[in-house]
């Protein structure tokens, strides 16, 4: 066996271990920013439901993103993977399943941050069993797996577009139909600040994303050949870096205070823009990238919270709009050398055509993911009676309302303590 | 205003009807309520089921925004009691008094002091003597907490009693500050916090979030960098005056200060007449320390901005002026 398949393969799965670690980092981030009364629920939800979409994955999933005898929408082979070797890989198949897997969990971990504080645990079981099977991989599948969107050279290196922003337009669909929670809005149509409880929480989440996407975006390459992927490991931290600098900037240009959440989120959208792009771009215009995509965060942020959109951890902004930004930017900034797929960019003297095509691969991947999400999630509505739990249960917490136990027993069993101590 | 009340709740009545006619005029808003608050004092002295000995003299001061008679229509209440040294009758009596003299606040429309201020906590409600200690103690000190009560006991003004107590205790500090100008510094330090108001490209910054979203905290924006400013120039100085505009007046007439002060006192009398205008019928306590700015017009944002450009202004200008004194 040559020594190359090893090393791809070695990579591919430190890739895949790097990718499934960022689930840590979105309990963290989801965790930190929400209240202390649904933790445990948020902590605990997000390590069910990768498990969960892993068994869809393995499955339909897989099959349906890389499967042979495709039709328009997805292939037809491959379902309930077995393991054994796929042809012209250049790695190990089951690691390359792996990888693919990770990216699936990551994808509808984002959706369900959309959910955050008030859906139904029943609601989250659903969606993750369709998103999974039906939403991701036919996104998937026409951008990566040899789709009619891969035919037309549209440039997702690593998922801007597959990942963030399907993940983003689910939520979007989320929000929207479960409403915005509790005391978030006031009548007159001001908005409240819902604190989360722990930013040290979601410092360290951010974190976590940040180095987890080393294997996102780095591990894309698929292979050790040339030492590339330290190059896309380059872009990938410079994004970062461009993206919290300037959202601190603007948060402290517009509001007058450096606003911590708002530096997180521009990390985080960063690192969002640049998945798409960051094999194809030069180092200079990764910052420029970045640095967009903070400001672009910022803006966002406030947009939906003016349309009344509750979205307690910003998954619209940071995986959406930045997943917007981030497909087009290839389209700008991809250079000729660099453009192994599709063509270069307009400022490289390639016109409209990238551009034009990132546009078209944007729009109806996310019409796509948002209408038939919107589909699932109106469906579950009407089967389950409702996608939120009662106001009650909303108040009282969903620690205490879906699992009957606590992420902080000692502070909401307090009254416990109090009888026992008495 | 010579009507006399038998109870709160009547006073409350008459207070609401009449306030409105004031709204023009900050001086003539806070004789108002001076008037309103001496009744709620004499109820209460009424109310107390023990007789005060004639020979128990005292004084009852306010403090705060009432205390500099800067008061807009709502405030909340901050009051102290000092009386003549010796019995523990009396001590008992007035602490009692200082009880039912926030009740009576209270219920006439004056909320209570989150900050417990007020006679009916014994930490400003003391014999003369035991007042001096304290402040000395205060002064001694010098941790925050305590240089913010020498802060809010600096306003001090009597409404009912011997104004000499008042005096001879403010008479205690201005002497320590000549001895020790190191403590103008502390109160500076303590009060230096000013909210943001105005951003990098000068945009006047709103409240983010809230039932208040996208309107301007006047009271921790605007009004509070001045007072503080001129509290400390007026401790400085040993001036006596309470009001703002007051210490203003009297510092203008100083040769050091007489080049700026015009121009704050303009501005701090813009505040005070925009604070009354902005106020709404339905307005809580809260909500009059906020200014939307959609009702002002371009000038009057401009003006707005000036007034808190130049709160910063102040606030450096007296910081060079302790500077040079502390030499």
């Amino acid at each position: 066996m040559d020594a190359t398949f090893l090393m791809n393969s070695l990579w591919v799965m430190l890739g895949a271990i790097l990718v499934i670690f960022m689930l840590g980092g979105f309990i963290m981030l989801e965790a930190g920013s929400t209240r202390m009364k649904n933790a445990g629920h948020i902590a605990g939800k997000t390590i069910f439901t990768f498990g969960l979409s892993s068994l869809v994955f393995w499955a339909v999933g897989f099959g349906f993103i890389f499967g042979d005898n495709a039709n328009i929408l997805v292939g037809l082979t491959n379902f309930f993977y077995s393991g054994a070797e796929l042809e012209e890989m250049g790695l190990s198949s089951s690691v390359f399943f792996v990888f693919q897997l990770a990216f699936a969990g990551i994808a509808i971990t984002i959706a369900l941050g959309g959910f955050a504080e008030r859906a139904k645990l029943s609601v989250y079981l659903i969606f993750t069993v369709l998103f999974s099977a039906i939403v991701y991989p036919v996104v998937a599948h026409w951008i990566w797996g040899g789709g009619w969107l891969a035919e037309h050279g549209k440039q997702d290196f690593a998922g801007s577009t597959v990942v963030h922003l399907t993940g983003a337009m689910a939520a979007l669909a989320a929000t929207i139909l479960l409403k915005p929670r509790i005391g978030k809005f006031n009548k007159d149509g001001s908005a409240n600040n819902i604190y989360g409880h722990n930013q040290v929480y979601t410092a360290l989440g951010v974190l976590i994303l940040w180095v987890g996407w080393f294997g996102f975006n780095a591990g894309s390459t698929l292979t050790v050949e040339d030492g590339f992927f330290g190059f896309v490991a380059l872009n990938t931290n410079l994004a970062a870096g461009a993206g919290a600098v300037s959202a601190l900037i603007i948060s402290w240009v517009v509001m007058g205070k450096s606003d911590v959440p708002t530096m997180l989120n521009g990390a985080l959208a960063g690192l969002v823009a640049i998945t798409a792009s960051c094999a194809f771009v030069d180092t200079w215009a990764a910052v420029v990238i970045g640095f967009v995509a903070g400001i672009l965060v910022f803006y966002s942020v406030r947009f939906f919270e003016k349309r009344k959109i509750d979205d307690p951890i910003f998954a619209l902004s940071v995986h959406g709009a930045a997943g917007v930004w981030g497909t087009l930017s290839t389209g700008f900034f991809a250079t000729p050398e660099l453009a192994t797929v599709g063509k270069p960019g307009l400022f490289y003297g390639g016109g409209f055509e990238q551009l034009g095509v990132q546009f078209m691969g944007v729009a109806v991947s996310g019409l796509y993911a948002f209408a038939v999400s919107f589909i699932i999630l109106a469906a579950a509505k009407k089967v389950l009676g409702g996608l939120r739990v009662s106001e009650e249960e909303e108040i009282m917490g969903l620690d205490l309302s879906e699992h009957g136990s606590y992420g902080y027993p000692e502070v909401f069993m307090a009254e416990e303590n109090k009888r026992l101590s008495s | 205003m010579e009507s006399s009340f038998n109870s709160y709740q009547s006073l409350k009545k008459w207070k609401e009807e009449q306030i409105i006619k004031y709204r023009y005029d900050t001086n003539a808003m806070n004789e108002f309520h001076d008037f309103t608050m001496k009744a709620v004092f004499t109820i209460a002295s009424e109310q107390l089921k023990i007789e005060r000995s004639p020979s128990w003299r005292f004084a009852w001061f306010t403090m705060g925004s009432s205390g500099r008679k800067e008061q807009g229509f709502l405030s909340d209440q901050d009051h102290g009691l000092v009386f003549e040294p010796g019995k523990e009758e009396a001590e008992a009596y007035f602490l009692q008094l200082g009880e039912e003299i926030s009740r009576g606040l209270h219920e006439a429309g004056y909320p209570y002091c989150e900050g417990k201020v007020m006679s009916s906590n014994p930490l400003w409600c003391k014999p003369l003597s035991k007042w001096k200690r304290q402040i000395q103690a205060w002064m001694k000190e010098e941790s925050l907490e305590t240089i913010r009560n020498l802060h809010i006991f600096y306003d001090s003004r009597v409404l009912v009693g011997k104004e000499e107590y008042i005096a001879e205790l403010k008479t205690c500090i201005h002497k320590n500050i000549q001895k020790c100008p190191h403590l103008l510094t502390r109160m500076l330090e303590t009060s230096m916090h000013i909210k943001k108001s105005v951003g990098p490209f000068g945009q006047l910054l709103t409240e983010e979030k809230g039932e208040h979203q996208g309107e301007l905290d006047l009271k921790h924006a605007a009004f509070i960098p001045y007072v503080n400013a001129i509290r400390i120039l007026a401790a400085k100085e040993g001036l006596s005056e309470t009001s703002t505009i007051d210490r203003m007046g009297k510092l203008q007439k100083m040769k050091c200060y007489e080049e700026e002060m015009g121009k704050y006192k303009c501005n701090f009398a813009a505040l005070l007449e925009w604070r009354l205008q902005s106020y709404r019928q339905s307005d809580i306590y809260d909500d009059t320390h906020y200014l939307q700015l959609k009702s002002l017009l371009k000038s009057e944002r401009n003006e707005l901005k000036n007034i808190l450009k130049d709160g910063k202004k102040l606030q450096r200008f007296v910081i060079r002026a302790i500077e040079k004194s502390e030499v």
